[in-house]
């Protein structure tokens, strides 16, 4: 196609394949009409950059159909949209990646997450589009998650001249206008774009795939990692006022020699007692349940307390054993048939000294107590949508509650 | 202890040696010192100078070490004012609310509550800067103790005067294991500005040049426009979304952080007039609305004010050959769509034909497919007596291209059909 003699920009070509694509993606109007088009003989197909230009090859617009064209705008508004440059940039900062080689990659992996589901209803699969299988890799993953699972080799062969711009792999070409060059939008000005286009696939959910809907859901509100809420929870707990520290008449304060006359508090703190009952009937795995309680031993010992601080029940129908988190290394987790936490709570809060804190890790199939429980709850929730909500034989209409509102509560997994 | 003893102290006989070696040491270190500087536009130091000349409480949130200190040196440089760090984690609750001292006669005179040092140094001084640096790391009780102090400034008896702004820094979460979570009453008091470090900036100021900043001056003659325009902004959206107006965020982490309440919107408001008042760009007022009211309302606000920019419907109608049409497609498909909303709202000949005009005239200076949808809704307005403008011939450009997606579509229609 080099050798063809120069072709002028086929604008309206482009804009009836922009129309096509705005008529089957509605959502996306919004952030198809924000990308500038910028004519370039030096872009091998399409590409964008990271401020919303737009650059097109006059030999590629008149080889490709209108309807492939289409689905080329799309592909690459898409990159925009999910912040592929900025997600690339992160991604290669984490983890040392220098190499154009790498942002190849990178921008093969963002194809990928993007060519599963974007096409079809409405929009055809250009020809030599990126698809994971070509890889050898499942459907329905993440840049991220693509990244860590193909290396560049035969299978990548062809791909060599893919090159969607910096928009997609947040590498800087030689040809686009950078930062300071006309009709760019200011970071502020993209992240309305996006808002827009979120708020419009929000306010209707029924039309729009669900992998747009997750991203909606997701731009501006980055799912909370478990671990990170599960330690936000015991953290708040175990810190909240009169948990774990508390003014005391016992010993005078240190300021006291201050004040000859005077009886001040003190502000002394114990380290906070935390108690983990766990639920180790059937449903929960071993190592979802370690992971857990590792990180329960984590925060606590993080927020001042000591690991012979932390004690683990386990409870199916009865409770256990209280056992001192150092010494349970080999805790039975054993379990199956019917829970009732009841007795778990019964049993730590029997304990003397009483815990400052509460962490249940459960799957919910359980009763709850009736009353709040006189120190600060926090419930693990394993998420548990696929398994078979738990039978009773005896009482088929059995539906167990929900957590107390008086427990926080964390979905893990 | 003879055992214990230092080694004898030779150097104290070549004492003149000894003073070359530190004056060679400070040789060295002058010329490590030695730097330049060169202005640079910076967007969160503009935003926080912003939050400091309106008074209002800011949190810096940023990893150890990325120069938060150093940033607030350059400002209180800047702003002319005295800075006073106090590290809040190492001070105890009474420290901000005061030590009682006892009198000759306390049934008589009650025990007032002293201050510490430092805040009577600064009211004495009567205007400074207050840093109460590594706040998130403070027990509870501290923070407590802190929340009087930010939100009344009262340090036990003393009230601090209104020439002292207070700014406050915090590690994240995940960079401070042992953190305290930030209370949400304390959290919605502050101004949060997620403080990052610029690669370029720190390469360059280690080979020996530091930016600059130029910070914001406000205009006296923007002052009156500046508030009644973030008034119209804040009350604009709120009227509509009444369920901004407050909303304690349900998740873990987000509580320390910021979110609206109408204490925080009219923090909101108050930035807004000030960024306004200095002419700053929406990247800094961007920083600022989502700091204080958080992400997803600030963003609102923010979509909000780009449609307070947009030019107004009805006086597009009035005049559409001298319409100015923003350049930016999405931008212009606002417009042109909020015209056609104006003509459906009040059909009327005049503002028909005029709009046909205003399709014309987006035809002619932009891309032609952002007219299609707008001419097709309305076409479908004209009513029995309305004749077809001459000028939409004009729009055959559109028509076509109309035709030409719509024969792309059939193709892909029949591509499906046959895979099934």
């Amino acid at each position: 196609m080099t050798l063809d003699a120069p072709v002028s920009l086929d604008l309206d070509k482009l804009y009836a394949a922009r129309l096509h694509a705005v008529r089957a993606r509605p959502y996306l109007a919004t952030a198809l009409f924000a990308l500038h088009i910028v004519e370039s003989r030096k872009v091998p197909t399409m590409g964008v950059d990271r401020h919303w230009r737009c650059y097109a090859s006059p030999a590629f617009v008149a080889r490709m159909p209108v309807e492939e064209l289409a689905a080329v705008w799309v592909h690459e508004v898409s990159h925009l949209l999910r912040d592929h440059h900025g997600r690339s940039d992160r991604f290669a900062r984490e983890h040392g990646l220098t190499s154009p080689g790498e942002r190849l990659r990178m921008n093969i992996a963002a194809d990928c997450e993007i060519n599963d589901d974007v096409f079809g209803d409405g929009l055809v699969r250009p020809k030599g589009a990126v698809m994971p299988r070509s890889l050898g890799l499942s459907e329905g993953e993440l840049m991220e998650d693509y990244l860590r699972q193909f290396r560049l080799g035969p299978y990548t062969q062809d791909m060599a001249w893919l090159d969607c711009g910096s928009g997609a792999d947040g590498l800087d070409r030689e040809w686009e206008l950078g930062p300071d060059g006309a009709h760019g939008l200011s970071e502020q000005e993209r992240d309305a774009v996006r808002f827009r286009v979120a708020q419009g696939i929000s306010g209707r959910p029924g039309s729009v795939p669900k992998g747009w809907q997750r991203w909606a859901e997701e731009v501006f509100h980055p799912a909370q990692p478990w671990r990170a809420l599960l330690g936000a929870a015991v953290r708040s707990a175990v810190s909240g006022p009169g948990a774990a520290d508390d003014y005391t008449y016992g010993r005078p304060s240190r300021r006291a020699a201050g004040v000859p006359g005077l009886v001040l508090p003190s502000l002394r703190r114990r380290p906070p007692r935390v108690a983990v009952v766990i639920d180790t009937s059937g449903s929960v795995s071993d190592a979802e349940l370690g992971s857990a309680l590792l990180e329960v031993a984590a925060i606590s010992r993080a927020v001042g307390g000591r690991r012979d601080q932390v004690t683990v029940v386990s409870c199916e129908a009865a409770a256990h054993t209280v056992v001192p988190l150092c010494r349970a290394e080999g805790i039975s987790l054993v379990g199956g048939g019917g829970t009732d936490l009841r007795a778990g709570f019964a049993k730590v809060l029997r304990a003397q000294p009483r815990p400052d804190v509460i962490v249940v890790l459960t799957d919910g199939q359980t009763p709850w107590p009736d009353s709040r429980p006189p120190c600060r709850t926090v419930v693990g929730l394993f998420a548990r949508q696929s398994a078979p909500r738990s039978w009773d034989e005896s009482n088929p209409d059995y539906v167990p509650d929900s957590p107390p509102q008086w427990a926080r509560v964390v979905a893990i997994g | 202890m003879p055992a214990c003893a230092p080694p004898a102290p030779t150097g104290i006989s070549s004492d003149s040696a000894h003073t070359t070696q530190l004056d060679v040491a400070g040789a060295l270190l002058t010329l490590l010192r030695d730097s330049s500087t060169e202005p640079r536009p910076d967007t969160q130091l503009e935003a926080l100078t912003l939050a400091v000349a309106a008074d209002l409480p800011v949190l810096l949130w940023g990893e150890p070490g990325i120069g938060k200190t150093a940033a607030l040196t350059q400002l209180a440089a800047a702003l002319d004012l005295p800075l006073t760090t106090v590290i809040a984690s190492v001070h105890e609750p009474s420290d901000f609310s005061g030590l009682p001292i006892v009198g000759d006669d306390p049934a008589a005179h009650g025990v007032p509550m002293a201050p510490p040092d430092w805040a009577v140094r600064l009211v004495r001084a009567g205007r400074g800067l207050l840093f109460l640096d590594e706040l998130s790391t403070a027990p509870p009780a501290v923070q407590a103790a802190l929340l009087r102090l930010v939100l009344e400034r009262r340090i036990g008896t003393l009230q601090l005067p209104p020439g002292i702004r207070i700014v406050a820094a915090a590690n994240p979460r995940s960079s401070a294991a042992d953190g305290w979570e930030l209370s949400p009453p304390l959290a919605n008091r502050f101004v949060h500005l997620q403080w990052t470090h610029d690669h370029e900036v720190v390469v360059r100021g280690l080979g020996g040049t530091w930016p600059r900043a130029t910070l914001p001056r406000l205009d006296p003659q923007l002052l009156s426009h500046a508030v009644a325009f973030a008034r119209r902004a804040v009350c604009g959206l709120l009227s509509a979304r009444p369920a901004l107006v407050h909303r304690l965020p349900t998740n873990e982490t987000r509580r320390g952080g910021p979110w609206p309440s109408p204490r925080s919107w009219e923090m909101s408001l108050c930035l807004i007039a000030f960024a306004t008042a200095a002419g700053s760009s929406r990247d800094v007022l961007s920083l600022l609305v989502r700091g204080t009211v958080g992400d997803g309302p600030g963003l609102e606000l923010l979509a909000s004010l780009d449609r307070m920019d947009l030019p107004d419907p009805e006086s597009l109608l009035a005049d559409p050959t001298g319409a100015e049409l923003p350049e930016r497609g999405d931008l212009r498909q606002a417009v042109l769509d909020g015209v056609v909303a104006a003509v459906r709202k009040r059909p009327e000949r005049a503002r028909w034909d005029a709009a046909w005009k205003l399709l014309v005239r987006a035809m002619e200076t932009g891309a032609p497919d952002l007219v299609v949808v707008p001419a097709t809704t309305l076409a479908s307005l004209r009513q029995q007596d309305w004749d077809v403008p001459a000028s939409i011939e004009r729009l055959a450009g559109a028509v076509a291209l109309s035709r030409r997606a719509d024969q792309a579509a059939a193709k892909v229609a029949v591509v499906a059909k046959a895979r099934r």
